[in-house]
């Protein structure tokens, strides 16, 4: 299967007739989908052994909005830094629902937010990246 | 009908459902061979797919559907072999499962 | 010391090491401004540990907390392994691919497969035969060319392939060995003057071969499609890249060709390898 073809291929004998490409939606226990696993078989440990600070080091002292946007220290309604870094672990039972040690409701909403917005580059992020195994 | 009630809501709801398909602009697609890859953007996924799934992200990229619309659609634009709701479930399961369809 | 594009400093709470690595890495030129890109560290887990039954515990700007120390004899191993961590977890730039890669007239041959498969040994072989080798651990793939950069550190052999290897390279350097691994006996190879003073030079991916140590000779082709799942599983930062890593990989399978081969001993491999070499 390439790139999705255009539908119909008209019939050049026949105007009006058009010719439709077999498409087989297969058997209901088959798969169409395979998602490439993280070749982190020799490294799996640090997946769920990898911290992300929150925020990043570069902004340590920023303070995290609802949102999850890094703002100044102080800001109302903006939480205060994490005083550690979160290990993995507890990231990936947060980003399943779960909660961050420590934290109350709202900066852990605050957090998770925080974390789902890493970019690469940013300290955590590659951890973060390594914690969306896909599922199966 | 012989259908239990949990089994027979089951399937009204599966028809009920809404699927709407992640927009062109946060996949990267690119065919090999007989599969095609997908880089979706948003989770940073990497998705190896065959037959029917481009074709069902395409159509529901178009306008989101439920499963009948859909499966009708597919008929119309393919000659479809085996035409089973019970198999477009479970396609569009797998691609809910991975992020690339979700239900509105 | 500098391997291909990459600085390292390495720290050790032993002097031992330390020498050791000096020695093997005489040739190798420092970090590029002298700051490295990676700092790994030996240490001893406790105090006392530096002195009683000592073990070297990997630390370095990554880690691997669960990672159990390793004895001081094998200090040396665990500096090589802590690099290769270093590598494996940090490096953004180049998308690596777990292959040996050895090159000639500016073309890369590319070999990955599970441990145990002989891509180390079947690149010390060939740069014995007049191939640069460009790395027996890692190969780094820019994305921006799709070009093949080298990364040469010592070449890790184990068991067997070190009598053969040996035999094949009468002059090589070698370093101590070190028997009681988990995977055996291993001894690290130098690679030869050329493959140091070129590792600066990229180089064309012509062909990526999938070798199997232990069976009849045979092989096959492979679809692009089947090369891609098998190099993304043998990357350890195709995630990490994210659209850049897809791109890299995606013209790599595309533009280069791809041979599974199964083989008996090294000469078979070889003689197969110049082949299908021959051919692309």
């Amino acid at each position: 299967m390439s790139e999705t073809p255009p539908p119909d291929q008209p019939d050049g004998d026949a105007p009006g007739t058009t010719r439709r490409r077999a498409l087989m939606l297969g058997a209901v226990g088959a798969s169409a989908i395979v998602s490439i696993r993280p070749a982190l078989a020799q490294t799996q440990a640090s997946v769920v052994n990898c911290e992300i600070p929150v925020p990043d080091a570069g902004r340590a002292g920023s303070y995290i909005a609802a949102d999850g946007s890094v703002v100044p220290a102080g800001t109302p309604g903006a939480f205060p830094p994490a005083s550690l870094p979160f290990k993995g672990q507890d990231v990936k039972t947060a980003l399943s629902g779960g909660q961050l040690p420590g934290t109350t409701y709202e900066q852990n909403q605050a957090y998770v937010k925080y974390i789902r917005r890493l970019q690469s580059g940013t300290s955590g992020f590659t951890c973060f990246a390594s914690l969306q195994m896909p599922r199966g | 009908m012989g259908l239990t009630g949990s089994a027979m809501g089951k399937a009204m709801v599966m028809q009920a459902m809404i699927f709407r398909a992640e927009p062109a602009e946060s996949l990267r697609i690119q065919a090999l061979d007989d599969f095609t890859l997908i880089f979706h953007r948003r989770s940073g996924l990497t998705h190896l797919v065959t037959a029917p799934a481009p074709e069902i992200l395409a159509i529901l990229q178009e306008a989101p559907l439920n499963r009948d619309e859909l499966l009708a659609r597919l008929g119309e634009r393919y000659d479809l072999e085996d035409a089973s709701p019970a198999a477009l479930d479970a396609r569009l399961a797998e691609l809910i499962a991975v992020g690339l369809v979700e239900v509105q | 010391m500098r391997i291909g594009p990459v600085g390292f400093r390495v720290g050790s709470d032993w002097r031992a090491p330390i020498a050791e690595l000096e020695r093997l890495y005489a040739d190798y030129p420092v970090p590029e401004g002298g700051i490295p890109d990676f700092n790994v560290r030996l240490f001893a887990a406790r105090p006392w540990r530096r002195l009683l039954r000592p073990a070297v515990v990997l630390g370095g700007d990554f880690v691997l907390p669960e990672a159990a120390p390793l004895p001081l004899a094998q200090g040396l191993l665990a500096a090589e392994m802590a690099m290769n961590l270093q590598m494996a977890l940090g490096q953004r730039r180049y998308l690596l691919l777990h292959a040996s890669a050895v090159e000639r007239d500016g073309r890369a041959l590319l070999m990955t497969g599970l441990s145990g498969a002989g891509k180390s040994t079947l690149a010390a072989l060939l740069a014995a035969r007049g191939w640069r080798l460009m790395g027996d651990e890692f190969a780094l793939v820019d994305p921006a060319s799709g070009l093949i950069h080298a990364f040469p550190r010592l070449v890790s052999l184990k068991n067997e392939a070190i009598e053969v290897v040996r035999a094949a390279v009468p002059g090589g350097r070698f370093g101590p060995l070190i028997a009681g691994t988990p995977k055996g006996d291993i001894r690290h190879l130098v690679p030869q003057t050329q493959s140091i003073a070129r590792m600066a030079e990229p180089a064309q991916p012509a062909l990526i071969l999938f070798p199997r140590f232990g069976f009849e000779p045979a092989q096959r082709a492979l679809r692009a499609s089947e090369v891609f799942v098998r190099l993304t599983q043998a990357s350890t930062n195709y995630v990490a890249l994210g659209e850049r890593g897809f791109e890299a990989m995606v013209r790599l399978v595309r533009e280069v060709p791809a041979r599974a081969i199964d083989y008996p001993n090294a000469d078979a491999a070889l003689a197969q390898v110049e082949a299908l070499w021959g051919e692309s």
